[in-house]
């Protein structure tokens, strides 16, 4: 009975933290970047107040919208969800890991995409469908891409499961410092960009028809539903600063449920999370956005960096 | 000073980064990027050839990893900048593959260099040769070199293409052999040099002849 | 006494080289580089007396090393530098009073041909394989800007084709070199010496054969490249086509046969330790490959020199192919040729630098009656033609009819066939080509008179001892072809 209790609870405890962390992380990376632009920029905490704000307003729906379009921010909400349950935040093995794998994962992340896209075309607005096959024509790269980046990792350990992975480097530090490990690294931070929508991939405040992505394909949301996409958003991107940083850098994540493990978990993974989010929000500043064409190259040159990774781990062994 | 581990490990990171640095070659339309990348490439190879060197106690490369960091890293790189500010040729590489393609090509060639460097492997018998496991990047290298050269229509890029089939046949050398005795590798040193100069020469003169170093235009001598 | 006569063979064009640096005067800098190559082939020829006696001669811990083979290639090396440097001094004067030449790059050429000669002689010379492949390398270099001499759109584009490809294909034979020192580090103890052709000769059982199969394959492709062999070839026809004509002749002369040395050294290594089908059967592709591959742009080709330069691309492939039948009567047959042809090609490329200063032009179309023109000249070339292509009583039908001998007896049958098959085709071509040009009318802007008669001397001289070599080869040239015969067989 205490077990399924200490399941459900550590469950829970992941959840909350990503529920809760995400928006600060977002908060983090516009500040970081409002200062780099010589500007005093919004708190920290404003996405909090925004999200707050959304969800009290008023939802105006196209009236040629279906069914479809009023479901997807649940479903994306909720997909992230199950997302945050298997990767491993504050404690691994994470307590619900046998429910899926990496698998799971890119999948999960592209039933989001898939009804996003649906959602995009569902309002009959030009902006929507632009979104929604642009967004498909770069997802269509960096499925591959992400694949590989983790299979390459995943190798190492011997497993797809994300839980087993992270638990076999926390116990052998040396391949940490392993090439295949480092060029996998590097083709799943190029992966992260273009998956959650950053520059130099898309820009995440634009509304210029010439240059949204994802923007576009969310343009007609308003209200509670705009709440949860927008924080689905803000989790996935904290979510992939997790992994990022779990995989590569398993430095600090608790093993065990006890209380001292548990703060050292939490510190770690803030610290960690928000070095990876000041990363980003530099490279966000120093970098212009790619135009569209040019955008495959950059994917292809992450797949090729987790090819090489996995050609290397081959020949280099363990 | 490093022992023999640490050496290994890190000429494996090294190597790697030097296999990336040829990747990007290949992604990247930028010529001074190129020259930029080919600068590291060749810091990265002498920092290998250094770490041979105090890692395994193989003195007689020391030579050649100073030419290497000097004349390879520094000097050509130098020399290429100040060719391509004075001809005043469009920064932007003309490609006949193009990014996507070529990287993916690029992929398959280090399958290629993998199966080409397993028997050669196979056949050893010294014990310690944990340097050897740079070898399949290093036929890589020479690869890519060569592709870069066959689809990149610049003057200055295949000059690139070379020196990055150089490099990696150094870094095959040191892979499998140590490098070679002293006087060969001074030798093929001054050699490479020398070829860079007149290329270099050469590409001078071609652009105040064509007025562009697009090789595609040097068509006038058919069959 | 031993180290005295390799400094003296490569001491001297070294030496030369410096000189001609420095020196100011015109006739003072032909001179110097006319009494280099005469001394050094004198030097060669006393060297070659020391091999026939001794079988082998090196120096300085076997760093220099010549036997039967290296005195032989050098002969032929020093003998065609002598002949061509002799043809320059009369070739370049006239071109610098035709104003095709600025006379203040006239000693960059004597440097360069001087610098040209030390290289080549350094690849015959040395025992280290790595050191060989400094002096091909090196050799590149210093034709390059001999190659690009007369300041041309075209002389550019080939001189760039020239480098690159060529240093593409020495840098795989630099792979392979490395190959080969990689399986000799594991037989030998001493790092320093396994890359000495010797001393691999000696532990040749031991070295792994699948290491040297490869080692083999990048070398010949690389070294091939140098030789002209097909699909490596596609600089030829551009660099023999805009250098100038002494050049020319010393690249097809020389550098042809310093490269085809080289691959001889790995192919003797390869077949003492992989054994006889690998290495023959590659050198009989390539050489089938190379003969096929001139002969449709011998048919259709509408420069002379170009035509020419396929003509050493059928050829080099020729020798391949009798080096590859893997007989002693191929090997025979193989080293006739490279003499004969060296001879041939020194005619037939500096009788169309006469024939060029006299019409200006390397067009056959363009030329035309050159009988009138410059009559000696157009004798030579049409009598050379029937040389190039194998008639009696010139040198190479002797060579030809060996290497087919060979083939038979050695049971290439189909080969063979197409081999002579392949060589009667060309013939055919040449033969409508050269009649074109020595007879019928001259136009109106061709000069008459000979340009040179010392080469006209010269080449006559050249012409006469092909002859010889066709009809009555000299006991001691057999004696010492059997002596080089017993090396190629490891």
């Amino acid at each position: 009975m205490s077990d399924t209790l200490l399941i459900i609870a550590s469950a829970l405890v992941q959840l909350c933290i990503v529920l809760i962390g995400a928006p600060l992380i977002a908060g983090i990376i516009k500040k970081v970047k409002a200062r780099m632009q010589n500007r005093k920029g919004a708190p920290v905490l404003q996405p909090y107040s925004d999200l707050n704000k959304l969800l009290k307003k008023e939802v105006i729906l196209s009236s040629s919208s279906s069914w479809v379009f009023r479901a997807t921010p649940y479903i994306v909400f909720t997909s992230i969800l199950l997302i945050a349950l298997l990767i491993p935040t504050l404690i691994v093995p994470v307590s619900l890991h046998w429910i899926g794998d990496i698998i799971t994962v890119v999948y999960l992340l592209a039933l989001g995409r898939f009804f996003t896209a649906l959602a995009g075309l569902d309002t009959a607005s030009a902006f929507g469908g632009l979104g929604s096959s642009r967004e498909m024509s770069i997802a269509s790269i960096i499925e591959p891409a992400m694949m590989l980046a983790i299979v390459a990792s995943a190798v190492t350990a011997g497993s797809t499961d994300l839980s087993v992975i992270v638990s076999s480097l926390v116990s052998s530090p040396v391949s940490l410092i392993h090439p295949a490990h480092m060029l996998a690294f590097i083709g799943l931070f190029i992966v992260t960009i273009a998956e959650t929508g950053r520059i130099p991939v898309d820009n995440p405040e634009t509304h210029l028809e010439l240059t949204m992505i994802h923007e576009a394909m969310i343009l007609e949301y308003s209200g509670r539903y705009l709440a949860f996409i927008e924080w689905a958003s803000q989790m996935k991107l904290f979510l992939f600063l997790a992994l990022l940083s779990n995989m590569f850098f398993p430095v600090g994540i608790a093993t065990s449920v006890t209380a001292a493990a548990l703060i050292v978990g939490a510190v770690s993974l803030l610290a960690k999370v928000v070095v990876l989010a000041v990363v980003v929000a530099v490279i966000e500043s120093t970098n212009a956005k790619l135009r569209l064409f040019r955008v495959p190259e950059l994917l292809m040159v992450a797949f090729i960096l987790s090819l090489l990774a996995l050609i290397l781990y081959f020949i280099i062994g363990g | 000073m490093v022992d023999a581990n640490t050496a290994s490990h890190l000429i494996d990171i090294f190597a790697a980064t030097i296999l990336v640095t040829a990747f990007l070659i290949v992604s990247s339309r930028s010529l001074l990027f190129y020259v930029r990348l080919f600068a590291l490439q060749s810091l990265l190879l002498g920092m290998v050839a250094l770490l041979v060197v105090v890692g395994y106690g193989e003195s007689h490369i020391l030579i050649a990893a100073v030419l290497t960091i000097l004349i390879k890293a520094i000097a050509i790189p130098v020399a290429l900048n100040r060719i391509i500010k004075k001809i005043e040729v469009q920064k932007e590489i003309a490609l006949s593959i193009n990014i996507p393609l070529s990287l993916l090509i690029c992929g398959a060639l280090m399958i290629v260099a993998s199966s080409v460097a397993e028997p050669i492997l196979a056949a050893q018998h010294q014990t310690t040769q944990t340097v050897s496991r740079v070898l399949p990047s290093s036929i890589a290298m020479m690869l890519i070199g060569l592709f870069i050269m066959m689809t990149r229509k610049k003057g200055v890029t295949q000059i690139i293409g070379l020196l990055t089939m150089e490099n990696g046949l150094f870094l095959s050398g040191l892979a499998i052999t140590y490098g070679m005795p002293l006087i060969v590798e001074v030798g093929i040193f001054f050699d490479i040099m020398v070829a860079a100069m007149i290329l270099g020469v050469f590409v001078f003169r071609i652009n105040q002849t064509f007025e562009t170093i697009n090789i595609d235009e040097l068509r006038s001598l058919r069959h | 006494m031993n180290l005295a006569i390799f400094f003296l063979v490569l001491g001297i064009p070294l030496t030369a080289t410096i000189c001609c640096i420095f020196i100011q005067r015109r006739w003072v800098f032909q001179a110097t580089t006319i009494t280099a190559t005469a001394l050094t082939a004198i030097a060669a020829c006393i060297l070659a007396v020391m091999v026939f006696v001794n079988t082998s001669v090196s120096a300085q811990g076997g760093f220099f090393y010549a036997d039967a083979l290296s005195a032989y290639v050098i002969l032929i090396v020093t003998g065609s530098a002598l002949v061509v440097a002799i043809y320059s001094v009369g070739y370049l004067d006239r071109q610098v009073s035709d104003g095709k030449i600025d006379p203040k790059i006239l000693r960059l050429y004597f440097v360069l041909l001087n610098l040209f000669h030390s290289t080549m002689l350094l690849v015959l010379l040395s025992n280290n394989l790595g050191i060989m492949w400094i002096g091909i390398e090196s050799t590149t270099l210093a034709t390059a800007f001999l190659v690009a001499f007369y300041d041309r759109e075209s002389s550019l584009e080939a001189a760039w084709k020239y480098v690159i490809i060529s240093s593409v294909g020495i840098t795989l034979a630099l792979f392979g070199i490395i190959l080969t020192y990689y399986s000799g580090l594991n037989a030998v103890h001493t790092s320093a010496d396994a890359l000495n052709w010797t001393t691999l000769m000696s532990v040749a059982q031991k070295l792994d054969p699948s290491i040297l199969k490869l080692a083999f394959v990048f070398v010949l492709i690389g070294f091939g490249t140098k030789a002209g062999l097909a699909p490596m070839h596609t600089w030829k026809p551009d660099a023999y086509a805009e250098a100038p004509a002494p050049v020319t002749a010393l690249m097809a002369a020389g550098l042809v046969n310093v490269a085809l040395y080289a691959i001889i050294r790995f192919y003797i290594l390869v077949n003492k330790s992989v054994g006889t089908t690998f290495a023959p059967t590659l050198l009989i592709t390539f050489g089938l490959l190379s003969m096929a591959v001139a002969l449709p742009f011998i048919l259709v080709q509408k420069d002379v020199k170009r035509l020419l330069a396929y003509s050493s691309v059928e050829h080099v492939g020729i020798i391949a192919f009798a080096l590859g039948l893997g007989t002693p009567l191929g090997y025979f047959g193989a080293l006739l040729h490279m003499l004969n042809n060296a001879i041939v090609k020194l005619v037939m490329f500096l009788a169309v630098g006469n024939i060029r200063i006299a019409y200006n032009s390397k067009i056959i179309r363009r030329i035309t009656g050159a009988i009138k023109i410059v009559p000696a000249s157009a004798t030579l070339l049409f009598i050379g033609m029937f040389a190039l292509t194998g008639w009696p009583p010139f040198g190479l039908f002797v060579s030809e009819l060996t290497i087919a001998t060979a083939g038979f007896g050695s049971g290439n049958i189909f080969p063979t066939v197409l081999f002579l098959f392949l060589v009667a085709a060309v013939f055919v071509g040449l033969i409508s080509y050269v009649s074109e040009m020595v007879f019928g009318e001259p136009p109106a802007n061709a000069r008459a008179g000979e340009p040179s008669v010392v080469s006209i001397i010269v080449l006559t001289g050249l012409l006469l001892i092909s002859v010889v070599l066709g009809t009555a080869m000299p006991g001691t040239l057999f004696e010492f072809l059997q002596k080089i015969v017993t090396v190629l067989k490891g």
